[in-house]
């Protein structure tokens, strides 16, 4: 019995609208290379990245704070296997709580040694300060930014 | 016997933005919810559950009811999704009120335009095992379903040039907002072919769009004293095989089972004098005319009659989709649950330019996928069920 | 006020695999169902509606695979739906068919799935498209790396260890080996956990799930078709669903309702749960528990989460070699668990399904002697929606 198969792929393309508040904090981050978060009105949380409505309340949220660009790590992984479309490894990213904020953004950390997995992890334990670090080109992107300890 | 909890729909709204990119995807899922709630008289804590419906391809999310979720006020809350249309996330929310485990449902159901080709999206929806490579999208299937009636019943295509003219006339009344296309038969017979037998004046382009809608047991509503809502006298849904070759596409069995399961609930014996306003599935005129007969609205031999008469125009004996349809507005995956929606809002008195006088029982029928896959059918009342014991 | 009690009359599970080249995806469903209505001693005519169990559509390649199911669960003309909750999807599924018989609707439902991860070219890059395209689509999210995450979280604040995790598999693993339907039989030891290759720290490679195809099918009834059918059944007498927020940094930083580390909103599930079923101490009352956990380490919370052990507690429990085994007290998974096999379509309905075999007292060689009540939970999203159910006899 000789059993046969098909290869597919799928490729489709989105153009995703952002909204006025998305679009806002990644014009901030492209321009003036700042991190911006948006307040909850009845919690008072600030929301890193921001939002036009808080998921705990469905309230729209009120004023942009500036946050960081200092922060310490809430959580982290290093990567050491290789996924189709997604970077060579290894490397390390997780959350930051950046100064300002009650909420944690995603975010790459770079300039670490990442060869000893334990060592590695060490250093980017919870609670590690870290800084924000801009790219010099930036888009208007999460890549634009990324955290390096200090 | 105890009698059965009854379920009413209490609240609803549309959220259509002219130009959907100025808010994302989410945004204005908020915002239909918001404005359903208003629309209720409710507060997010006064939901018990939330069931959502999107197509992830449309959306370019592998599972859309996460990022929407909060949007809906899923956390906290019990959700549940149901991609496979918008009218079976209406038909779970009423089962689960239904069921006595929940006193108020909130159910979304949107369609995006983010992905560069719908068409492409569409696509994906064949079986890579023999399928794929064919050009079969929505609008081909509905080519196709077009062409297998135009074969079984001589003079449909008048019939669907009619219809498509009507909810034109219909559409510049309900939502003159909304570009409708054109109005004139002979324009629409004329126009561009798209997918034979359909021409561009036959169609109208997708559309986006977020549909919410509310349901309250009666416990809930007689608690609250929410004024006229629609009762559900009755519901049913089935579905076709998959294969459009498995099926004889000028044939609509799985609607003539669910408008049974439907009537047998609502206990209606005649469709045709039964109800005082219908709103079907037309995401092509053909559509409609399948609908009318499985519905038992009207036999295929008497299309033309009833048609050139005017029965099913506003003002005449049975207003057919005088909200438009989606011959003038497309919210293509959402279209079937706003076909429910808008039969509700008659009985509840909500359809605003375009509401049908006195209207004590509406018909509503959403159909989706592939040359009408699945269909969904509701009958609502004004006042609540006669229950037998 | 009460519903109608709805009773599990059937069950049916793939010998779950990595690859089922020898059938294609409906043909995977239509298998499933066969043993589920040769169970019941049922017919296809039988049933009055159809829930199907489907996740990501990408994972299978096919937009709304679930048309392709209809006749492979006998569902031309019939009632049929599809859910979708991502992971949670096939006790969400179970959850729908609930409703149906619940509500009077109809008095007999198939619930059924089946999923092939195996031949979807790499699961994870899938799993990447489930975040948002406006802030974390652009980060290597996955399932992996965001529970990878949670194990760290868990770890400084409880002081969870590798060990800790790597003891998890060892005991899945020795159930399984007495499971004919899991994947992943092989018995193993932490040393072996320990030293397999790092995927995302602290994740290695066996404290993953393996990709399985496979499928699961159940039929549900009224209690009036069961006496009227004489039939045997277990009963469902807890249901319900939470979720958290969606975004992972929510659930960290200041002022969170949920922690990443914990799973609150699972909490919040099983209260529900064991509110409708009149479980008040979970401990004492709950005699084997399937709870969804795709990792190691994602363990520990669920067994919190429902309330068999205090929050932080569960990993020396284990460690201490009375809880969570089976033969021991509490048992966590006897069936070898979501680690042991991955049908990611129909893994939470395959909970829902081995926590009735368990009351039932039909489930082998990894039998809980004298199980009466058992409880099963899902998980779907980035760790956001969370089904459970009580199942007792």
């Amino acid at each position: 019995m000789e059993f046969l198969k098909r290869t597919e792929n799928w490729n489709i393309t989105y153009e995703h609208a952002l909204g006025e508040t998305a679009s806002w904090f990644y014009t901030k981050i492209r321009d003036d290379a700042e991190i911006y978060g948006r307040r909850c009105a009845e919690s008072g949380r600030v929301l890193v990245p921001p939002r036009a409505f808080s998921d705990q309340t469905l309230a729209p949220t009120t004023d942009w704070v500036k946050v960081g660009p200092e922060g310490v790590i809430e959580a982290f992984t290093i990567v050491y296997d290789a996924f189709k479309n997604l970077p060579p490894p290894p490397y390390a990213f997780g959350y930051v709580l950046l100064e300002g904020a009650d909420t944690a953004i995603g975010g790459y950390f770079k300039g670490v040694d990442l060869g000893d997995p334990a060592a590695a992890a060490r250093k980017l334990a919870i609670g590690t300060r870290v800084i924000t670090r801009f790219a010099k080109e930036r888009k208007g992107d999460v890549l634009d930014f990324w955290f390096e300890t200090v | 016997m105890r009698t059965a909890l009854q379920v009413g729909m209490i609240g609803c709204a549309f959220h259509a933005p002219r130009n959907h990119d100025t808010a994302s995807l989410e945004e204005a899922v908020h915002q239909a919810t918001h404005n359903a709630l208003r629309d209720a008289g409710l507060a997010i804590d006064d939901i018990d559950g939330i069931v959502v419906a999107a197509n992830d391809q449309y959306d370019g999310r592998a599972i859309s009811i996460m990022a929407a979720s909060g949007s809906v006020g899923g956390v906290g809350r019990d959700i549940l999704c149901t991609p496979s249309c918008g009218e079976h996330a209406f038909v779970l929310a009423a089962l689960r009120v239904g069921a006595g485990q929940f006193r108020t449902q909130l159910v979304v159901s949107w369609s995006s335009l983010e992905t560069t080709t719908l068409s492409e999206a569409q696509r994906l929806g064949t079986d890579p095992y023999f399928h794929r490579q064919l050009p079969i999208d929505d609008l081909s299937s509905h080519g196709m379903q077009a062409n297998a009636l135009e074969a079984r019943v001589p003079g449909a295509r008048d019939a669907a040039i009619a219809v498509t003219a009507g909810s034109r006339k219909h559409a510049a009344i309900a939502y003159p907002e909304f570009s409708a296309g054109p109005v004139d038969p002979r324009v629409i017979a004329s126009s561009r072919v798209v997918r034979w037998p359909l021409t561009e004046g036959m169609v109208s382009q997708p559309a986006f769009a977020v549909v919410a809608v509310v349901l309250g047991s009666d416990a809930f509503i007689a608690e609250r004293g929410i004024g006229q809502p629609a009762w559900i006298h009755g519901m049913g849904w089935a579905t076709e095989p998959g294969f459009l070759g498995d099926r004889d596409l000028a044939e609509l069995p799985s609607l003539r089972s669910a408008a049974q399961q439907a009537y047998g609930a609502a206990g209606i014996t005649q469709a045709e004098s039964a109800f005082d306003v219908a709103e079907v599935a037309d995401a092509s005129p053909y559509q409609q005319l399948l609908a009318l007969e499985a519905l038992g609205l009207c036999q295929a031999d008497a299309w033309q009659a009833c048609i050139g008469r005017g029965d099913f125009r506003s003002g005449g004996r049975l207003p057919v989709n005088p909200s438009g349809g989606a011959l003038s507005f497309n919210p293509v995956f959402c279209a079937g649950l706003m076909r429910i929606a808008e039969a509700g809002n008659q009985v509840r008195g909500q359809a605003g330019r375009h509401q049908v006088a006195d209207v004590t029982k509406a018909l509503a029928h959403g159909a989706s996928g592939f040359a009408m896959q699945y269909n969904t059918v509701v009958v609502f009342g004004r006042d609540r069920k006669e229950v037998q014991q | 006020m009460k519903a109608p009690r709805v009773g599990i009359i059937g069950i049916g599970q793939s010998d779950y695999k990595s690859r089922r080249d020898d059938a294609n995806y409906p043909e995977l469903v239509r298998e499933a169902v066969a043993l589920a209505l040769n169970d019941c001693q049922r017919s296809l005519q039988d049933m009055e509606a159809v829930v199907y169990s489907l996740a990501p559509d990408a994972l299978l390649g096919i937009g709304n695979a679930e048309r392709l199911g209809v006749d492979a669960v006998g569902a031309r003309n019939k009632r049929f739906m599809r859910i979708n909750t991502g992971g949670s999807t096939g006790i969400s599924s179970v959850a729908a068919a609930h409703s149906h018989i619940a509500a009077g609707a109809c008095d007999i439902v198939l619930v059924a799935g089946a999923d092939k991860v195996g031949e979807c070219g790499d699961s994870q890059t899938i799993m990447n498209k489930i975040w948002d395209p406006i802030y974390e689509r652009s980060l290597p999210l996955g399932t992996i790396t965001m529970l990878a995450m949670s194990a760290l979280r868990y770890m400084h604040k409880y002081g969870m260890t590798q060990e800790d995790m790597a003891r998890v598999i060892v005991k899945n693993r020795a159930h399984a080996a007495l499971n004919p339907r899991a994947h992943l039989r092989k018995e193993t030891t932490i040393e072996e956990v320990m030293s397999s290759r790092m995927i995302s720290w602290p994740i290695k490679l066996f404290d993953c799930c393996p990709q399985s195809s496979g499928g699961c099918a159940m039929v549900l009834a009224s209690e009036a078709y069961i006496r009227a059918n004489n039939l045997e059944a277990v009963w469902i007498t807890g249901l319900a669903h939470s979720s958290e927020s969606y975004y992972l940094g929510d659930r960290m930083g200041r002022g969170y309702t949920a922690d990443h580390a914990d799973a609150h909103a699972l909490g919040e599930s099983f209260q529900r749960s064991y509110k409708m079923a009149g479980i008040t101490d979970p401990v004492r009352q709950v005699d084997a528990a399937e709870l969804y956990a795709p990792f190691s380490n994602t363990e520990f919370h669920a067994i919190e989460a429902a309330g068999l052990a205090p929050i932080g507690r569960s990993p020396q429990m284990l460690k201490d070699g009375e809880y969570f085994k089976l033969g021991g007290r509490l048992p966590v998974n006897p069936s070898g668990g979501t680690v042991c096999s991955n049908p990611i379509a129909v893994t939470a309905m395959v909970r829902v399904a081995e926590a009735a075999l368990q009351v039932w007292g039909r489930a082998g060689a990894h039998q809980v002697q004298g199980a009466k009540v058992a409880i099963a939970s899902g998980n779907g999203g980035d760790h956001q929606f969370f089904g459970t159910m009580v199942v007792e006899a």
